[in-house]
């Protein structure tokens, strides 16, 4: 299967940016490998408690991609600039179950392995 | 992929996207991995840039840090700010429109801050 990775880098509900990148990753779940790496901003969106009134829950369809088995990551130095705390596991107590914090060099790892890119 | 092309097109200062991008493409030295500069990208190319005051990293340094990765210049942003004349940071190639355009769309992969 090939490999598709998709790099975001601004956060949930000031547009629908992150809306459009799950519907692409979960049309692509069924012909890829999914890879999302969360950059800047970003980190923001698996954020765990979020309720929003008029939207839905980007949160959730994110932890809904991790469970169909995208690798949804978010970059360590972006996250602690924004004050969420990784635990030894790359795991985040204020992050939705079954995305991690990690190193900067997994995007590199990403990208290496990767088919296709998507950058939005 | 073995080729990514970062493409920066905000000002080195004021914003977190220069510092992102940079970093990203520091990781990827492993791929032939370039820095396109375009509009205001292009204040990254100029020679010395002081950050003190705004006590934020000083950009250019990161630059001088990874000779691995190739750093262009479009050459018609640098011409419409008035910059033709100013020095820069010697590791810049400048490269005409359809050279920069040639060479973004060569690369495995395109990511734009």
């Amino acid at each position: 299967m090939k490999t598709l990775t998709i790099i975001l880098t601004d956060g949930p509900y000031i547009s629908q940016y992150a809306d459009m990148a799950y519907k692409i990753a979960s049309r692509a779940l069924n012909l890829f490998q999914v890879n999302i790496f969360l950059y800047l901003d970003a980190v923001h969106i698996p954020k765990s408690g979020q309720n929003p009134s008029q939207f839905k829950n980007t949160g959730l369809l994110f932890q809904e991609l991790a469970d169909r088995g995208a690798v949804v990551r978010a970059c360590a130095r972006c996250a602690a600039a924004r004050g969420y705390r990784a635990e030894e596991d790359g795991s985040c107590p204020d992050y939705l179950p079954g995305i991690k914090i990690t190193s900067l060099y997994d995007l590199a790892e990403m990208l290496e392995k990767s088919d296709r890119l998507i950058a939005l | 992929m073995r080729s990514i092309f970062y493409l920066l097109e905000s000002a080195p200062y004021g914003s977190e996207k220069a510092y992102g991008i940079l970093n990203a493409a520091a990781v990827s030295i492993k791929m032939d991995a370039t820095l396109g500069l375009y509009a205001d990208g292009v204040y990254l190319a100029l020679a010395g840039q002081k950050s003190c005051l705004l006590d934020v990293p000083n950009l250019s340094d990161i630059l001088y840090a990874y000779p691995e990765l190739r750093i262009l210049a479009h050459e018609p942003s640098l011409a419409e700010r008035g910059l033709m004349n100013r020095g820069l940071v010697e590791r810049v190639e400048l490269v005409d429109e359809e050279d920069f355009i040639r060479q973004a769309l060569a690369a495995d992969g395109l990511i734009a801050l």
